[in-house]
């Protein structure tokens, strides 16, 4: 009687650490619905959520010098609006000059490249301009067309 | 009179939309509105059998539209009850026997005499759905809270939000779980309203007794000691715009749950 009182309770112990480790699984269904929602309304694929979450590594990376792995994107929703909420852990600011010539190098290359395509790139602003207007929502081939044209350069 | 189109929709098949228009529908006429039913499932009709009409089905509404028949000649009574109406959908065609500007003319001549046109939508959002919505200006989506069920739900909601003549949507929340909900293995009711974000309009238990309203093709909300019943008749009276709270679904409600509650309490308290 004893023992199978001690083994009881030792059964529940465990149980017990095991539930509180263990999502449950309407959790996990919350948690999968919520990602696949914000993909279906936005357009957004996991591997375009990488890149953009790569791109943003190299921008911020010119200003503070942050955990690259770390550094998480994720579309949020608060109420009807959607938002992406960026997490950032920054390991070290960086001084002044090391900003600046982040900066300077950064000049550098795109008028290099500005002179290379200008001509390119007016023609296209200038196409850009009377088209993308009246826009708020990317759809699927306008992404799609703004990254072979990133992939190309 | 100017009536209310309300067309009821889900994306997912097989949650409860058909089950849902047949007992609203009675809910309202039982409340003394003047009620039609449009089932808009061309191919796949199933609202006569929930009411059971099946036999009493003379016209379809592609009899109507191919004017074979006046649109009143087509508009089947219940048994019960003068004030329901079924208009049925024809099944030897296919979705695109009827359009959806015949659709909304239909809707525009049954105004003039019923307070509630409901129309029974079918699954999916190609040309069925696109129909269906057509003529309502309301819209009722039925979910479950799996989670196949409330993506599609989005999705349904997303094409209602683009629609200019749907003034408002409303989510109905079917075959809920308690006891799953309880134990953390289903999504509560809270879980699918704040993933969704939008209005709830009823709660329904799953409940065993609509498989067998279902056999006898009599709506539950005719059985008084329905739970499921008395869920979808608070429905009706919301649409109809009283405030009635949502049922508690926790509290068991048969003496047999009763009785087991009070003893596995006991059981509980002599292990502590």
């Amino acid at each position: 009687m004893l023992l199978a009182n001690l083994y009881n309770k030792v059964l529940g112990f465990f149980r017990q650490t095991d539930k509180e480790q263990e999502e449950s699984s309407k959790d996990t269904a919350c948690n999968r619905l919520r990602v696949v929602l914000m993909q279906d309304r936005t357009n957004l694929t996991p591997e375009l959520m990488e890149r953009m979450r790569r791109e943003m590594v190299d921008l911020l990376s010119k200003y503070v010098e942050m955990d690259k792995e770390a550094l998480e994107l994720n579309l949020e929703q608060d109420g009807d609006q959607v938002a992406l909420m960026l997490s950032i852990p920054v390991i070290r600011a960086k001084d002044e000059d090391e900003i600046k010539a982040a900066l300077e190098a950064e000049d550098k290359k795109s008028e290099e490249e500005s002179d290379e395509t200008s001509e390119e790139t007016k023609e296209e602003l200038e196409e850009k301009s009377s088209d993308d207007a009246d826009f708020v929502n990317y759809d699927e081939e306008e992404i799609e067309d703004d990254i072979d044209k990133d992939d190309e350069e | 009179m100017s009536g209310r189109v309300i067309v009821i929709t889900s994306g997912k098949g097989g949650v409860g939309k058909t089950t849902t228009n047949a007992n609203i529908g009675t809910a309202l006429a039982r409340a003394g509105k003047k009620v039609v039913m449009i089932d808009t499932d061309l191919g796949l009709r199933n609202l006569d059998l929930l009411l059971g009409l099946e036999n009493r089905i003379v016209y379809t509404i592609v009899d109507v539209v191919e004017e074979r028949c006046k649109l009143k000649q087509a508009l089947v009574k219940d048994k019960k009850n003068p004030n329901l109406c079924l208009l049925a959908a024809a099944q030897t065609r296919d979705k695109t026997a009827v359009t959806e500007e015949q659709l909304k003319e239909i809707c525009e001549q049954l105004k003039k005499d019923f307070d509630f046109i409901l129309i029974d939508c079918p699954a999916g959002i190609e040309q069925g759905f696109q129909n269906a919505v057509a003529g309502a200006s309301e819209a009722i989506v039925v979910t479950t809270p799996e989670m196949s069920a409330v993506r599609d739900a989005d999705r349904i909601i997303g094409l209602l939000e683009a629609k200019e003549e749907i003034k408002s949507y409303k989510l109905l929340l079917n075959r809920v779980r308690p006891n799953l909900i309880k134990t953390n293995d289903m999504m509560s009711v809270d879980d699918v309203v704040e993933i969704l974000s939008a209005d709830l309009i009823g709660i329904i238990p799953e409940d065993t007794g609509i498989i067998t309203s279902t056999n006898k093709g009599e709506p539950i909300v005719n059985d008084e000691k329905s739970l499921a019943g008395k869920a979808y008749n608070n429905v009706a009276r919301r649409i109809i715009g009283e405030d009635v709270p949502f049922l508690d679904l926790e509290e068991p409600q048969g003496v047999m749950a009763k009785m087991k509650k009070f003893f596995s309490g006991l059981i509980g308290k002599e292990k502590a």
